[in-house]
């Protein structure tokens, strides 16, 4: 797949991307949407110790958590860029957390959900070299660097 | 596991600056309350006091090689909607005076706090 490098950081172009909340959305082909941590998120958390999604049934409305991760330095929420209804947990970040590290867009993804509003909601995100630009410009902004550990997934 | 979405939780610190090792878990459990979407206060009273004071948190590593100190760990509280107070009596003790505090923290008194743990789901005491 087609993605860009900034300062170590991978970019997927085909990935939605609500850069503020450093989340992303791939939309699948059966109506659901798969939503995760970006490669910047999980180098700003460190390695991560935790991770606890909300269940499957839950609703949630754009904005507020789908997932709470802890590192050993940072503790906070993954908070969801669409709006709609928890259809899947990743229940591999239960036993191992620290798969959002090494495969943020791919294994390490959160959770699956059913959207509610998806034209609206991807239409306040970025893709594409929309989102290479904007995330060039909160990358050189915040001085980031992105880290992977041992096993991350290559590109 | 049970969802515990809106509870709430008040947290009580009475260490500071002279212990940062217990001056960083309290903080920590403050905003992963907060990140399961509770609504949290951290009430600093007798040596927990002395953090809140401008200048003084920032001399507090906490974490060694990450960058990670206790003014960070603050910030990081305020910036998940985590409400900060301080005893108003225990200003005096380290002879600090409303002017001398950071930016977003707020004072009640003693009663406030009876109240507050009455009122809270629950009190998590350090």
């Amino acid at each position: 797949m087609a993605h860009e490098k900034i300062n170590e950081c991978i970019i997927f172009t085909n990935l939605y991307y609500a850069v503020e909340d450093n989340t992303w959305v791939r939309v699948n082909d059966d109506g659901t949407v798969t939503i995760g941590m970006t490669d910047v998120a999980q180098s700003l958390a460190g390695p991560i110790l935790h991770a606890r999604a909300k269940s499957p049934g839950t609703q949630r409305k754009k904005g507020r958590p789908i997932a709470t991760v802890e590192s050993g330095k940072w503790v906070g929420p993954v908070k969801s860029p669409v709006t709609g209804e928890i259809v899947e947990v990743n229940e591999t970040l239960a036993k191992d957390a620290q798969m959002l590290n090494r495969s943020p867009y791919n294994e390490g993804w959160v959770i699956k959900m059913k959207p509610a509003n998806l034209d609206e909601d991807l239409a306040g995100m970025v893709t594409g070299d929309a989102a290479v630009e904007a995330y060039r410009a909160k990358i050189e902004k915040d001085g980031v660097t992105c880290t992977h550990i041992e096993g991350s997934e290559e590109y | 596991m049970e969802d515990h979405e809106g509870k709430k939780i008040l947290v009580i610190q009475t260490h500071g600056v002279d212990t940062p090792t217990r001056t960083y878990s309290p903080l920590y459990y403050a905003v992963a309350a907060a990140a399961m979407e509770m609504e949290v206060m951290v009430w600093f009273t007798m040596n927990g006091t002395n953090q809140l004071k401008k200048g003084e948190a920032e001399k507090v590593s906490l974490v060694p090689e990450s960058g990670v100190t206790l003014k960070s760990m603050l910030e990081m509280a305020m910036d998940n909607d985590v409400q900060l107070r301080v005893c108003q009596q225990s200003l005096t003790l380290w002879d600090m005076t409303p002017d001398d505090l950071i930016e977003g923290v707020e004072i009640l008194g003693a009663t406030s706090i009876i109240d507050l743990a009455l009122e809270y789901d629950h009190v998590m005491y350090f």
